[in-house]
């Protein structure tokens, strides 16, 4: 029989950190909290326990935000109504996070939570990794599956008693699976006390978009505890100067055809671009790229460097698109980049390699090295759109 | 003068036809050689613009194996006056955590400069962690998605602009600070003398990474002073469970497959494709 292993401190409840701009919500933030409901009210279940969905919302005259916290899924929201902290700002958000998580009040009397979700946008990639160096626990990164179940562990360091290895079996361990690499490996990232040392809160970034949010329920009812400001100067040492907003560059997400160059173009990524980029304009279309190019950062002529970044990005992690005619160059079709581009009515892919995945989610797939395809194909598109033009 | 330390890492090729993948799809590492991680590029390029402005020293530190002099031998090549590698076997396995402790506790030894820069997510791991942890246990102020800066040096100030989502934000910190480069930061040279600096720094930082010798030192364990509880595996919440391949998507259209070469079908391509962008 393995040995089951028993924390040393008191954990409970999965909290979520819930990102707002300008006192909206950013989207992932209430699909954190309808994953969260869900996985809470399996564990409750599967457990026999009642532990809660805990939001954590700051900002400055956020009555609303709280309120719709609680209809969203949270059973209890730890908020902080402060001007100071109106725009998020990594170092007060950090401390706030922290006092709150690691503090007793009027409804916690346990040490840290169990859990903890942030978005995996900007900010809160940010507050994730400074928030989990402050309370000196775990994080995965950019997941979009989540699960909680037992697990019977073997490692060289979390599991050795004495000189030997022991199988140990992990109660109530959150399974936080990312996709890694260009979307082709997915690695389940555990969070693990050892013999010495708890690590909890088990922590996670969530992908946006992975996740349902829940229906507003007026009827849904919650407690809301808040979180002293009592920060000093030095907390909020770097300001906000200025702030506007992004002219929002590349925005794919409403073209009628769209050219995508995938690490196809890796033999000579310049002209590769080139090449793509005539094909648009035949096209009327615009340029994607796949996130195999966003990671392969090619060196390319200076003048063509906006076409490889990552704004230009297609698929999970990038932008959404659903053009008329989606042209895909040399990308191989990783489940990832599918997401962004499978609702394209027309999909049209050119691949060297005959096997390459994104075949069986075409329309028409064309076998062949793009650098001898692409002009073809523009020339008889010339011909056939002569009309339209 | 404004000191900079720029942290690096030696990450697969990912470059087509240097990456090797086994049989079920993940990356064979063993295979696929090791260089500098893209993204850090940037931040080195930050610093080098800093150099060329206000003067000072540019530092570059990684952790890894002793073989990644290699790596900071490509950073001396974008810009670096010496370049510090943390290497010992217990520091192997660590996670983000563990790397900024041991990260921190190097430019601790080194001596803590002005800015430190890091650049966004190494092109393997992808967290984006490491940078934000390390300014958190040094207790530097942070500023992160960075596209371009500029130092007050009068003021002990940096102005820098920032990507926050929707936003650009234009952050003010007092000195020391930490840096976190955008893949989008672009350095600015706008005087003749600047620039004839920037092509003399240059040659000289290409001169000191050919013969990196004189101006590189590798730290174990030991002499950094760690806390063997603190690094590698043992100071590491995580851990990685398994890692398995994405299943493919199942087929949900049936490709019509025709040759590059059949010019006839390309032909037929071409006028599908017009009739559905008129449709």
């Amino acid at each position: 029989m393995p040995l089951t292993w028993t924390s040393k401190g008191n954990y409970q409840d999965m909290w979520v950190f819930c990102e707002q701009n300008n006192n909206q919500f950013v989207p992932c933030s209430i699909e954190m909290l309808g994953e969260a409901r869900r996985l809470m009210d399996k564990y409750n279940k599967d457990y026999s326990a009642d532990e809660k969905v805990v939001a954590v919302v700051f900002g400055y005259q956020i009555d609303a935000l709280v309120q719709e916290a609680i209809e969203r899924g949270a059973d209890v929201v730890y908020s902080c109504d402060d001007r100071n902290l109106e725009h998020f700002l990594l170092e007060p958000y950090t401390k706030l996070i922290a006092k709150a998580a690691q503090g007793k009040d009027t409804y916690k009397s346990y040490d840290e939570p169990r859990y903890f979700l942030f978005p995996a946008t900007n900010n809160g990639r940010d507050i994730s990794a400074t928030a989990l160096a402050a309370l000196d626990s775990g994080l995965a990164s950019d997941s979009n599956l989540l699960y909680i179940n037992d697990e019977l562990i073997r490692h060289p360091v979390k599991t050795k008693r004495g000189d030997k290895v022991e199988e140990i079996v992990y109660p109530r361990i959150l399974h936080m699976k990312r996709p890694d690499f260009s979307g082709f490996e997915w690695s389940t990232i555990l969070c693990i006390d050892d013999e010495e040392k708890d690590f909890h809160p088990q922590a996670c970034s969530v992908i946006p978009g992975s996740f349902k949010a829940l229906e507003r329920n007026s009827q849904r009812k919650g407690i809301r505890i808040p979180v002293s400001f009592g920060l000093v100067a030095k907390d909020l040492r770097t300001k906000i100067v200025k702030r506007e907003a992004l002219p929002k560059e590349a925005d794919l997400t409403n073209k009628d055809v769209i050219v995508s160059l995938g690490r196809g173009i890796a033999k000579n990524p310049t002209q590769g671009i080139k090449l793509g980029l005539e094909l648009a304009q035949v096209l009327n279309a615009d340029v994607g790229i796949s996130r195999g190019v966003v990671t392969a950062k090619y060196p390319v002529d200076p003048a063509y460097m906006q076409y490889i970044r990552d704004v230009r990005q297609v698929g999970e992690t990038g932008q959404k698109v659903k053009p008329k005619v989606y042209i895909a160059l040399g990308i191989s079709g990783a489940i990832q980049h599918k997401k962004g581009m499978d609702k394209s009515k027309m999909i049209i892919s050119v691949n060297a390699d005959p096997n390459a995945p994104i075949k069986e989610f075409s329309d028409v797939f064309i076998e062949g090295d793009i650098f001898e395809v692409i002009p073809k194909l523009e020339a008889h598109l010339a011909r056939a759109l002569g009309g339209t033009k | 003068m404004v000191d900079c330390i720029v942290t690096v890492k030696g990450v697969p090729d990912f470059r087509e036809g240097k990456v090797h993948f086994k049989e079920d799809n993940t990356l064979n590492r063993g295979e696929t050689p090791t260089v500098l991680n893209p993204s850090d590029r940037i931040a080195l390029m930050a610093a080098l613009e800093i150099k060329v402005k206000h003067g000072g020293k540019v530092t570059v530190v990684s952790m890894g194996p002793l073989g990644y002099k290699t790596v900071l031998q490509e950073a001396l090549e974008v810009y670096g006056d010496d370049a510090y590698l943390f290497s010992d076997r217990q520091m192997g396995g660590a996670d983000t955590l563990a790397t900024a402790y041991t990260l921190g506790m190097g430019m601790k030894k080194i001596g803590l400069p002005d800015i430190v820069i890091s650049g966004f997510k190494t092109a393997d791991g992808e967290t984006g962690q490491t940078g934000p942890q390390t300014a958190w246990l040094l207790d530097y102020p942070i500023i992160t998605h960075v596209i371009s800066i500029e130092v007050d040096t009068g003021n002990r100030k940096v102005l820098a602009r920032r990507l926050a989502g929707e936003d650009i934000e234009e952050i003010e910190s007092p000195l020391p600070c930490y840096i976190i480069t955008d893949p989008n930061f672009e350095a600015s040279y706008r005087s003749a003398t600047h620039r004839l600096r920037f092509l003399k720094l240059q040659e000289e930082t290409r001169a000191r990474a050919a013969t990196i010798d004189s101006v590189f030192k590798a730290w174990n364990a030991t002499e950094l002073g760690l806390d063997p509880k603190k690094i590698g595996l043992k100071g590491s919440p995580t851990i990685v469970n398994k890692v398995e391949a994405i299943p493919t998507a199942p087929r949900e259209r049936t490709a019509k497959v025709i040759s590059g070469k059949d010019d006839q079908a390309l032909a037929e391509v071409a006028k599908q494709i017009a009739q559905a962008i008129r449709g």
